[in-house]
């Protein structure tokens, strides 16, 4: 209890709060440009935090990621564009209510929910670390090796109708996750003679690479502004009353958002979906979906919000990104020089607690300057993304040339940038490239200081095969389903066909 | 006209093949345990690569699409856009971003993105030349701004310029 409240104290202290504000200032800016989510907006900020003391920098990364599910909801709403991908269930009935003049109580609603969610989501979080601090004690390499590997085997079954594809990204991810030094002997490997890549390429040129670079393409060959109307109508009053009207959805749907926020592989990409699916299943009268239903907004954004409390869990206590984003917060742990995992749970603990708080602040903040900022931001959403491009173009060279401040991390920007961008038009899913990536050097480190410890006997280990059970099972039951549904669509296709 | 496009996406699959094939090859020549790890990974992505293409060019002989949504955050949908005037603006994208690169080796960082800036604005956005000079005056006032307060660092060109332009 004493951490707690001592937490609470270093979180409260003018420097730290400052850097919240920032950070939730930039994650609401960031979260109204379109495909520019939590990965993005986290990268930018790694050459930020340098040297920056750990709870300062835990206020800019967590009020940042904190809030782009919140301010994500401006374009959805108002254009029926997603924000992130965390916010494309909220444009099922969002858009239609802001086309009926209702935008203001479908933004009020979003944000009533997305902040109780997303306190949801630090309360759990707050909960867990006591009940979990004996068993991540008792897991040693052996078994936080079969941990990650259990996170990418559920990245590439959960990655869509392709489960092959799935596990290929995240393939691609660790084998450039791998690229120079390796850890366990004085040897380069795959560098081609340039010494750019002796030490790797940086997590800030993978991150901006394989995210900003497509989006920023992508919107310029739309060439279309963010939303057309920048009226907001009326009824801000009505959507906050909505979402306590329907509490017991918000919180049904924060429990979902935690718990999808916790499963490696899943994350922002789904859970408005699965919350938003959930809420369709459940409820008698669900004629008026699609068509501006408010709770068709309230599921989802409880959920997305939730997430990130659902997230911290695995990337704390075992160093396993529950999502893209929550990989790039990682890199930004290491960054710190704190080494995530079991230990995290007897060293860092001061660390944690300052997450979570620094969490539930910056849900409180976003929530109030989401309503407070609302026109201004709504007047944004209609410039076209022309204007916008050449400085977020300013804005991730700048960034990325701070990696290693070498020409490579511009080259390698390029190239990486082209291969997020051939990888997101034919549908290999980034996120899970992003995850191998991160936990490429975990995975390696693991293995070696298991068989160098144990021998081969490390796999006789009760934890490993467990594991190993969960593992395969996963794979089995994922491939199985995924088989399934195949054949279900097949056979409705011929019968539609006849 | 548009099924040709499809072929990136087997060049793709296909390249990826090629990559975890030479993972392979260059794993050999790397000492015990340096080539365990990417040895192992490689050869089963490999064997999956391969797979993967198969079922591409199955999907692709019965007409399925062939995109994986989940964790594969946002699909592009490109509405009445041809892929082939998507590539093309693509091309055009990396192409500007090349020249800039060229523009920061000769000049450096800080007046390459305001000259980027100017002529974005001026020739892409249609804006009149004192706005956009006044956008890239904004470019080179952050950066400068940004630079001293974070000693933040930028690359310098060939030809050396005065603070805050090179």
């Amino acid at each position: 209890m004493d951490v707690v409240l001592q937490s609470l104290a270093v979180v409260l202290q003018p420097s730290h709060l400052l850097m919240l504000i920032c950070g939730v200032v930039m994650g609401l800016s960031i979260g109204i440009l379109p495909g520019l989510g939590g990965i993005v907006g986290m990268t930018i900020l790694l050459p930020v935090i340098y040297g920056m003391d750990p709870h300062s920098a835990f206020g800019l990364l967590i009020g940042m990621v904190a809030v782009i599910p919140t301010s994500d909801t401006f374009p959805s709403v108002m254009m029926g564009i997603p924000g992130s991908s965390a916010s494309q269930a909220t444009i099922m009935d969002g858009y239609p209510l802001a086309k009926k003049g209702e935008a203001a109580r479908a933004l009020g609603a979003a944000f009533t929910a997305s902040l109780i969610g997303g306190l949801f989501g630090a309360l759990v979080l707050t909960l867990i670390i006591p009940i979990a601090r004996p068993i991540v004690l008792a897991f040693g390499s052996p078994e936080l090796f079969m941990l990650a590997l259990l996170g990418m085997s559920m990245v590439g079954v959960l990655s869509g109708n392709k489960p092959i594809k799935g596990i290929l990204a995240a393939g691609i991810g660790v084998m450039i996750g791998a690229l120079g030094d390796a850890p366990a002997v004085p040897e380069y490997r795959y560098t081609f003679g340039i010494d750019y890549l002796i030490d790797g390429v940086p997590l800030v040129v993978v991150g901006l690479g394989l995210f900003a670079f497509p989006e920023i393409v992508d919107l310029l060959i739309k060439g279309r502004s963010i939303a057309e109307a920048a009226t907001l109508g009326k009824g801000w009053l009505d959507g906050v009353k909505d979402a306590l009207k329907h509490k017991f959805i918000v919180l049904r749907c924060s429990v979902i958002g935690v718990i999808v926020g916790f499963l490696p592989g899943l994350g922002g990409s789904v859970v408005d979906w699965i919350a938003y699916g959930h809420i369709i299943q459940t409820t008698r009268d669900r004629g008026k979906f699609g068509q501006g239903d408010i709770r068709g907004v309230i599921a989802p954004e409880s959920a997305n919000n939730a997430k990130e409390g659902g997230g911290l869990i695995p990337t704390f206590l075992f160093g396993i990104p529950g999502s893209g984003s929550m990989a790039v917060f990682l890199g930004g742990l290491l960054i710190l020089g704190i080494q995530p995992g079991p230990g995290m749970v007897t060293e860092n603990i001061d660390l944690i607690y300052t997450a979570i708080w620094s969490l539930a602040l910056a849900n409180v903040f976003g929530a109030i300057l989401s309503i407070a900022l609302s026109k201004p931001i709504t007047r944004l959403t209609v410039i076209p993304f022309s204007y916008l491009a050449p400085f977020m173009v300013l804005i991730i060279t700048f960034a990325c040339y701070q990696a290693t401040r070498s020409w490579g991390d511009l080259i390698a920007l390029l190239l990486m940038g082209i291969l997020g961008w051939v990888m997101k038009q034919y549908g290999w899913p980034r996120p899970a490239a992003l995850i191998g990536f991160v936990l490429s050097d975990n995975l390696e480190t693991y293995l070696f200081i298991s068989v160098q410890r144990y021998g081969f006997e490390w796999l006789t280990r009760t934890g490993v095969i467990v594991l190993a059970a969960i593992i395969i099972g996963s794979l089995v039951m994922g491939i199985f389903y995924q088989a399934r549904k195949s054949s279900k669509a097949r056979a409705s296709g011929e019968r539609n066909g006849k | 006209m548009e099924s040709k496009f499809q072929y990136p996406r087997f060049i793709f699959s296909a390249i990826v093949i090629i990559a975890f094939g030479y993972g392979i090859y260059e794993a050999f020549s790397y000492a015990y345990l340096a080539k365990i790890f990417p040895l192992y990974i490689s050869l089963v992505l490999f064997i999956l690569a391969i797979i993967n293409f198969i079922q591409e060019i199955r999907a692709w002989r019965k007409g399925a699409g062939g995109t994986a949504r989940g964790a594969a955050d946002l699909e592009s949908e490109w509405g009445d856009l041809g892929m082939s005037e998507v590539l093309r603006r693509f091309a055009v994208f990396v192409a500007v971003v090349i020249v800039l690169y060229a523009l920061v080796w000769l000049i450096g960082y800080p007046l390459s993105i305001t000259l980027f800036i100017i002529v974005l604005y001026r020739f892409i956005t249609g804006t009149r030349w004192h706005w956009a000079i006044l956008a890239g005056l904004a470019g080179l006032g952050f950066l400068a701004l940004v630079s001293k307060l974070l000693y933040m660092d930028w690359p310098e060109g060939i030809f050396k310029l005065p603070w805050p332009l090179g």
